[in-house]
């Protein structure tokens, strides 16, 4: 052992020994251990060497073996140095004990006529007592003189323990009380006779005692012990419950951050074409034009195709290479609409097919961006009337039909009427992936 | 053509900025099968990858060379035809990947632009060997020269063309490009109709929620108000 410290380098840590003194605390006679000082070790000096020099006596080292000392060991346990204390057979009272009863034990001599040393462990606590002209201030509704007496009496005889107070209340004279009625009485009790007594003009300090709080603290103690397994489980499958909901919300909450920049994005695409006339049509490839510069202001919807201004020699079908900003869902869903609309996935890159190309893609992007924000729309929508219907049994929110399930109508709208198949199909298909799938009911 | 080069000098290489030269050209294969397989070394088809000028003019006056990459399996994968035609012929019984790069008649020039094209030889369809015509798969490709240099704008406008007889291809591009226009066009109209569509649906159902929300809270305010 003595060598793992002296790896550690470190010092013998003292041991609190539990002895009478300590228990007592009466450590004026607390003596010094006779430890030898231990040397420093000089800095340098290598641990074996200097155990080598290291003896009990601190004698200097002995230049070679001798046989005089008993070497490491002592042979003699080294008892009895001090002088014998001795002991007698002597009478002492219990200052704890009212009636002065003598008892006899052993003590040492030296202890002789000092106070019977457990006779500190009797605490004693102060009820107050109260006279006739008192109690008419005491006096309360439910609580007569003789219960309250009963009660302090109790208390004088349990220490407070009110546990124990309770448990001895004289039921066959009084009412059944709850402990913390009787705590409630014995602390309005005295906090009154405190004020009473206080010199004028003083404010004493008093405990004071929350009845009310502490019957509801036992009750919830109560049922939180009472609890069946049953009902232990479905809290905490309400609680997971509870979990998932507030992640849904805070992710619907993003989206919804989104909706807006996205609305504006598809105003400000779709606008130049706006009037639902349908011989504007063919006429679009002149009008796209300027929806180019408004472009900038649209970054977060579509596709941004890199700009192609920079000097050199390069091919135009690069130009119709998708960024690498658009994830694998969105190129997915591209390639199906491209698909479903007989356009190749690599047409014959002339600049202005490129052109058309690109903003068609883009168009698409932005249409899946919306019907994927429209498939939160709905689900937001159908949480909310769910919310409503619960909050207001028996009645409904009526949901606009148009807005789920992909039927355009919008009244007899001029779309509907010349293209009224093949209208819906395009955004039909796309497969908004992580939209919650709840089919509409209204 | 020399003294073109003269003219410039050395230090012609300041681009001419705003300009834009387009060089349309074809690229891709023919292929004709033997109808047999060869014994010796079992190849089962003919075939030509190339590279040609979508309008009939000499490419040379601008490209320096044509690089082919074949297939590790050829002796020589690697092939550089310097003067037009830019192609290689050569038998072989499977189809890959080559990979085509020119390069120009221009020292300032970034070096190459590379084309990919996957040599066709078997016709889709069940009639993939039968068939004993020639099989073409070719592409419509643009160079496009951004601001090209004083030199090599002189190149590319100074070409000659190739031949005096009609110069034409085995697809027709110019019908394919109307034809691919005019779908794409179309596939843009109905993707905005939605797009508005969806838009208007979208703001109905903002309208909405924030309607339904209002109700709520309208009730919540009424539930409050009762239990108070």
């Amino acid at each position: 052992m003595a060598d793992v410290r002296d790896i550690l380098d470190l010092e013998r840590p003292p041991t609190p020994e539990i002895t009478k003194e300590t228990i007592l605390g009466n450590d004026k006679l607390k003596r010094k251990p006779i430890a030898p000082k231990v040397s420093k070790r000089p800095e340098g000096m290598h641990r074996e060497v200097f155990a080598l020099l290291y003896t009990d006596n601190k004698d200097a080292p002995p230049v070679f073996p001798t046989d005089t000392g008993q070497g490491y060991k002592q042979m003699k346990a080294k008892l009895g140095m001090r002088k014998v204390r001795p002991w007698k057979w002597m009478p002492f009272t219990n200052p704890a004990r009212t009636d002065g009863a003598v008892f006899y034990h052993w003590r040492r001599v030296a202890d002789e006529g000092k106070e019977y040393p457990f006779a500190k462990f009797n605490k004693q606590v102060p009820v107050p007592t109260y006279t006739d002209s008192e109690y008419v201030q005491l006096h309360i509704d439910g609580w007569s003189r003789a219960e309250t007496d009963h009660l302090f009496d109790l208390c004088r005889r349990f220490d407070l323990r009110f546990i124990v107070v309770h448990d001895r209340w004289d039921r066959t004279r009084f009412q059944s009380r709850s402990v913390e009625d009787l705590k409630e009485r014995y602390y309005n009790a005295c906090s009154i006779l405190a004020r009473m007594r206080a010199p004028p003009g003083q404010e004493p300090k008093m405990y004071v005692f929350d009845a009310d709080h502490e019957r509801r603290r036992k009750e919830q103690l109560r049922r939180l012990f009472e609890r069946t397994p049953e009902q232990v489980e479905e809290e905490q499958t309400l609680l997971s419950e509870l979990r998932k909901i507030e992640a849904r919300k805070k992710e619907r909450e993003k989206k919804q951050q989104d909706l807006q920049k996205l609305i504006t994005a598809a105003d400000s695409q779709a606008d130049p074409r706006r009037p639902d006339k349908k011989v504007n049509k063919k006429k679009l490839p002149h009008q796209v034009r300027p929806r180019n510069d408004s472009s900038n202001s649209v970054e977060t919807a579509g596709i941004k195709f890199p700009d192609f201004k920079n000097s050199g020699v390069s091919v135009r079908s690069q130009r119709m290479k998708l960024p690498a900003s658009v994830g694998q869902k969105k190129i997915k869903a591209i390639e199906t609409m491209l698909t479903e609309l007989g356009v190749e996935l690599m047409p014959m890159p002339t600049e202005e097919i490129c052109q058309h190309f690109n903003e068609l893609r883009s168009d698409m992007v932005l249409l899946y961006e919306l019907k994927q924000a429209l498939a939160t729309c709905d689900y937001d929508l159908q949480t909310l009337r769910h919310q409503y219907e619960a909050l207001n049994p028996g009645k409904t929110l009526v949901m606009p039909g148009s807005i789920s399930g992909g039927n355009v109508d919008e009244g007899p709208s001029s779309t509907q009427d010349t293209e009224p198949v093949r209208q819906r199909v395009v955004s039909e298909i796309i497969d908004v992936v992580g939209s919650p799938g709840t089919p509409s009911g209204s | 053509m020399m003294a073109g080069l003269t003219d410039f000098g050395p230090d012609s290489g300041g681009r001419i900025k705003g300009v834009t030269i387009v060089k349309p050209v074809v690229y891709g294969n023919i292929a004709k099968s033997f109808g047999k397989i060869r014994e010796e070394d079992g190849h089962t088809h003919k075939w030509t990858v190339y590279v040609k000028p979508y309008r009939n003019e000499d490419m040379s006056m601008y490209v320096k060379k044509v690089h082919f990459k074949l297939h590790d399996s050829y002796a020589d994968a690697n092939r550089m035809v310097s003067k037009p035609p830019y192609e290689v012929t050569e038998t072989g019984w499977g189809e890959f990947d080559i990979v085509i790069k020119i390069f120009f008649n221009d020292p300032n020039e970034r070096p190459a632009v590379t084309l990919y094209h996957t040599l066709k030889l078997f016709q889709p369809g069940p009639d993939a060997l039968v068939a004993k015509k020639t099989l073409v798969t070719e592409f419509y490709e643009e160079i496009v020269f951004q601001d090209p240099t004083a030199l090599m704008q002189y190149h590319l406008t100074s070409t000659k063309p190739l031949t005096l007889g009609p110069w034409e291809h085995e697809t027709n591009f110019e019908e394919k490009k109307d034809k691919t226009l005019q779908t794409i066009l179309s596939a843009k109209n109905k993707i905005r109709h939605e797009i508005n569509d969806l838009r208007d649906k979208l703001k109905l159902a903002k309208e909405t929620m924030a309607k339904f929300k209002a109700e709520i809270n309208k009730i919540q305010v009424g539930n409050t108000m009762q239990l108070v």
